[in-house]
């Protein structure tokens, strides 16, 4: 035992960095990235802003539902700060909520989304066979579909007819619902394929094979030892996929087909700005100027997390 | 190669069928149904009336019997008649499909005029100023709103300089390619700016690819002068993956044509979609769709071909 | 001879070379050919050959994480070739791997202590307590604290690693544990200490060793008997002194006269054997060592030699035609 002590102090000497080292690294590397950080501040000060805005309700002493008639388009003043739309509703609030709908159906259906493509990567990949086969067949066809034609149909579809009791087929929160659902059900491809990629490589890992040999059961496998190891990847995707999600649901709300007001969101805000644009181009510059913001902020994020979690790949 | 694109083809039609049932059935679920509409708009048909219209038409029968009957209609060129336009859904079809090709194509041929020299400069001075400057520029349009964009267009080129008009195909009365052309401009540079970020991405990450072969290097050594490596060369190899993605993004450019034609009322496919499916017109709209589908798989189909024609090292069995 | 632990029967493994990007297959390697040995309980069974001769396959696949083309695969008398699922566990608890690379066969993303006590999850052995202790024990046992267990494998030298890896890999009690290479990749000195350590443990705990190794100052250390695999076939198997002391195929010969063996007065007098390895796409017929082989007669191109027994020596055999023929 004291020889193997001595033995054990030995080739300690060469010990390796620690693993705090590591995090560090990464993060030195993502503060590297200037439009990345700057990209996370601006989304950090937005989550701020839609979480406080029922104190801006409450210091304005209005509701972004309240409908004024009398004081439509109003211009910016001290009651309305960035004045009213075309029912007299408070454009400020009206941003700061639609701001809540609109961020939080990008990340949860970005993570439905995500949660789904990895599923479907991890079988693909760790099965192989005839299972990767079909799966990818499908994940294919999904990205060869024109998606746009086909939410609007999904979007469309009478969920009465699907046996919902008409009043909830209807309501506002139910298209809240439908919309994270029809996007999370064609969002997932490119994460199943990175997963796939990554699982294909990963499978052959001594130490997966380590773990077969142990009798580890293939669930076990994919979700303790190749999933963990490919989280870097799923990371980077899903951020940059909450852009393209807001963009969708933006512009399915805009055509009417996703979020129902009252309910406020970014697109939706945007409805009835086409025809109101020579009376109020104001209502139609805020909510896609924000719109942008916010996707350009995640797609910089994206970036800078790929370049932090990932420095051997290619820099895009 | 001969029977790779037989086995690609297959597999293409076969989405193609299995999209038609899908479509199919979620047309079934659309808001009112053709003999709902009739009912409400003939008060003289009593619900015993509309009862026997729904026997007469096969609605009352399951939704694959309905389907295949469909299919067996549309297999021998009977696609049915739109209720919006009252006329055959093919006639309708015709005219926006032209009009739809003259946007994209246009959109394409602006987008890449654009992002093919841009991605070029960006690649050869990567992580210069003007390489960040790119990128800031491509991933902006990459996340502008496409509708947003299109409204903002308007309020500025027609709304407040009042140089061009806010949509439409050509001012009525007028003829000629130079009255069509102004009606154009819009909706041509909204759809190309929103794909040209993805494209000039693209086209940065082939041609850096690229200039790190080792052909390249082989080429710098030999002496050839940096100007032929670079444009015959380099730019000659990036452009094969360019081009596969062209084909691919096809659909996505489709989905920014939908928009566009939607904002700028520009008589196309995309809008004959929207339109239809918004005024239940469900015949024209499953039929659009098909057809949209079927260019997108076309077009994906070309990318591979494309791609082995281009790249001998690919080999096919 | 007591009844074998392992014994593996005419095992086949077959690959198909990738044929690039779209192409659905290339030639067919044949990396094992019809290879059949036994492991005797507590025994260490070392095989030895130059890399891309199909020892790795070979012991992927007789530890069942390869299916086998061909052959068969007995543990204790019982056919698991075809085993899944339920069956396999006993096999699987009973049959550990240490790896090549210390590093890949670590998952990064655990500690030590969740290495270790991998198995044990697995095996759903013991609670949580009882698991904690038997991983600081393990860890004990091969030289490494209780205290780095929540460490993770890059803060861990090339030696601690497989030090960890073979905590792991006893931490059931196996009877046989399959270690492929397991210190080539580290350093000279490192070597003898993981060495000294696997032996001691095969001592202490009556471990059997399916030991593979290219190295043969490693195999006159460790092993009790030898089989030489030359393009996916055992060529000579016997025990270690009488290998080292006569050895009676050509190959086992070129090979050591290439290395110095400390202890059996060999010295290095060749560069190995002669010309490149066939490719394991084209086998040469007849013995596949024959295009390199100093003793070649024209049988050898025409006839395959068996692997048969040596005459007076019925424990040894050699795939030779003159495998009768004292060096």
């Amino acid at each position: 035992m004291s020889i193997r002590e001595v033995m054990a102090a030995e080739d300690g000497v060469e010990t390796m960095p620690r693993h705090e080292s590591m995090a560090r690294l990464t993060f030195a590397r993502f503060l590297e990235h200037r439009m990345a950080v700057a990209s996370a501040v601006l989304l950090f000060v937005l989550v701020v802003l839609v979480a406080a805005a029922p104190l801006f309700a409450g210091a304005l002493g209005l509701d972004p539902n309240d409908v004024d008639l009398l004081n439509r388009f109003a211009p910016p003043s001290a009651d309305h700060p960035l004045g009213t739309d075309e029912l007299g509703r408070d454009v400020l609030l009206r941003l700061l909520y639609g701001g809540r709908v609109s961020l939080i159906v990008g990340l949860v259906t970005a993570l439905i989304a995500g949660l789904i493509g990895t599923v479907i990567g991890l079988f693909a990949g760790y099965f192989g066979g005839w299972l990767d086969a079909l799966l990818m067949r499908i994940t294919d066809s999904v990205i060869a579909l024109p998606l746009l034609p086909l939410l609007i149909v999904m979007a469309a579809v009478d969920l009465g007819k699907l046996g919902l009791p008409p009043d909830l087929a209807t309501s506002p929160e139910t298209s809240l619902y439908r919309i994270v659902l029809i996007i999370a059900l064609v969002g997932w491809t490119t994460v199943a394929r990175l997963v796939r990629g990554a699982t294909l490589s990963l499978r052959e890992r001594e130490y997966v094979l380590a773990a077969v040999s142990q009798g580890a059961g293939s669930l076990r496998i994919m979700f303790g030892h190749i999933l963990p190891n490919a989280i870097s990847p799923i990371i980077v995707a899903t951020t940059l996929s909450v852009g393209t999600i807001i963009l969708l649901e933006s512009v399915l709300s805009f055509l009417g087909l996703g979020i129902q007001p009252p309910i406020a969101s970014w697109g939706n805000m945007l409805n009835n700005a086409q025809e109101l644009i020579y009376e109020a181009p104001a209502l139609a510059f805020y909510p896609g100027v924000l719109i942008f913001l916010t996707v350009i902020a995640f797609n910089f994020l994206g970036d800078g997390l790929q370049d932090a979690l990932d420095p051997k790949a290619l820099r895009r | 190669m001969t029977r790779y694109l037989i086995r690609r083809g297959l597999e293409s039609l076969a989405v193609l069928l299995v999209m038609s049932f899908a479509i199919y059935g979620l047309m079934g679920l659309m808001p009112g149904d053709p003999i709902d509409v009739m009912v409400q708009s003939d008060p003289n048909l009593t619900p015993a009336d509309a009862a026997r219209l729904k026997a007469l038409y096969g609605l009352d029968r399951p939704i694959g019997e309905r389907y295949l009957n469909w299919l067996g209609a549309a297999l021998e060129g009977d696609l049915g008649y739109s209720r919006l336009n009252n006329r055959p859904v093919l006639e309708v079809l015709g005219p926006r499909l032209l009009n739809t090709i003259l946007l994209m194509g246009l959109s394409l041929a602006v987008a890449l005029a654009i992002a093919v020299p841009v991605g070029v400069l960006s690649a050869l001075r990567p992580y210069s100023k003007t390489d960040y400057a790119i990128n800031f520029g491509a991933l902006a349009g990459i996340s502008i709103p496409v509708f947003w964009l299109a409204l903002m267009l308007i309020v500025v080129f027609s709304v407040q300089l009042g140089w061009l008009p806010a949509g439409g195909m050509q001012t009525i009365g007028s003829e000629g390619w130079l009255d069509r052309a102004k009606y154009l401009i819009l909706p041509v540079l909204s759809l190309s700016l929103a794909s040209v970020g993805g494209f000039t991405r693209f086209m940065r990450a082939a041609m850096m690819e690229s200039m790190r072969q080792d052909y390249i290097r082989t080429a710098r050594a030999k002496g050839v002068p940096e100007r032929r490596v670079v444009y015959k060369h380099a730019l000659r190899n990036a452009m094969i993956p360019v081009v596969t993605i062209l084909a691919l993004s096809f659909g996505t450019l489709f989905s920014g044509a939908l928009i566009t034609e939607t904002m700028f009322s520009y008589l196309g496919m995309g809008k004959l979609i929207y339109d239809s499916i918004m005024g239940n017109d469900y015949n024209l709209a499953l039929v659009s769709l098909l057809f949209a589908t079927f260019l997108v798989l076309l077009s994906n189909l070309l990318a591979d071909i494309c791609y082995a024609w281009l790249d001998p090292r690919v080999t096919y069995r | 001879m007591t009844a074998p632990l392992i014994e593996a029967e005419g095992i086949t493994k077959r690959f198909e070379a990738s044929g690039g990007l779209l192409r659905r297959s290339g030639p067919t390697v044949y990396a094992v050919n019809g290879v059949s040995f036994s492991v005797a309980p507590g025994e260490t069974l070392a095989l030895i050959g130059e890399s891309g001769c199909g020892k790795t396959t070979l012991a992927r696949t007789v530890a069942r994480l390869y299916p086998a083309d061909g052959g068969r695969v007995r543990f204790k008398g019982e056919d698991v070739t075809q085993a899944r699922g339920k069956a396999l566990k006993p096999f699987r608890r009973a049959v550990q791997m240490v790896f090549q690379d210390p590093y890949g066969a670590l998952d990064p993303r655990l500690t030590a202590g969740a290495i270790v006590a991998e198995p044990l999850v697995i095996h759903r052995v013991g609670n949580r307590r009882s698991r904690r202790d038997r991983v600081a024990e393990m860890m004990a046992t091969v030289g490494l604290s209780a205290a780095q267990m929540t460490r993770y494998p890059h803060e861990f030298s090339g030696g601690q690693r497989q030090r960890l890896g073979i905590a792991r890999a006893i931490a059931l009690d196996p009877e046989l544990i399959v270690a492929d290479e397991p210190v080539s990749a580290l350093d000279v000195s490192v070597q003898s200490q993981i060495l000294n350590l696997m032996r001691d443990l095969a001592r202490d705990r009556g471990l059997a060793y399916l030991f593979i190794t290219h190295d043969l100052a490693v195999v006159n250390f460790i092993a009790d008997r030898v089989a030489v695999m030359y393009l996916g076939e055992i060529v000579e198997l016997s025990d270690r002194d009488a290998l080292f002391a006569d050895p009676r195929h050509p190959y086992t010969r070129t090979l050591m006269r290439a290395v110095p063996v400390p202890g059996h007065g060999k010295r290095a007098r060749g560069a190995g054997p002669a010309g490149e390895v066939p490719s394991p796409t084209d086998i040469p017929a007849g013995c596949p060592f024959h295009p390199r082989c100093p003793r070649a007669e024209a049988v050898c191109s025409t006839e395959k030699p068996p692997l048969e027994p040596i005459a007076g020596q019925p424990q040894r055999r050699a795939a030779c035609h003159f495998r009768d023929e004292a060096a």
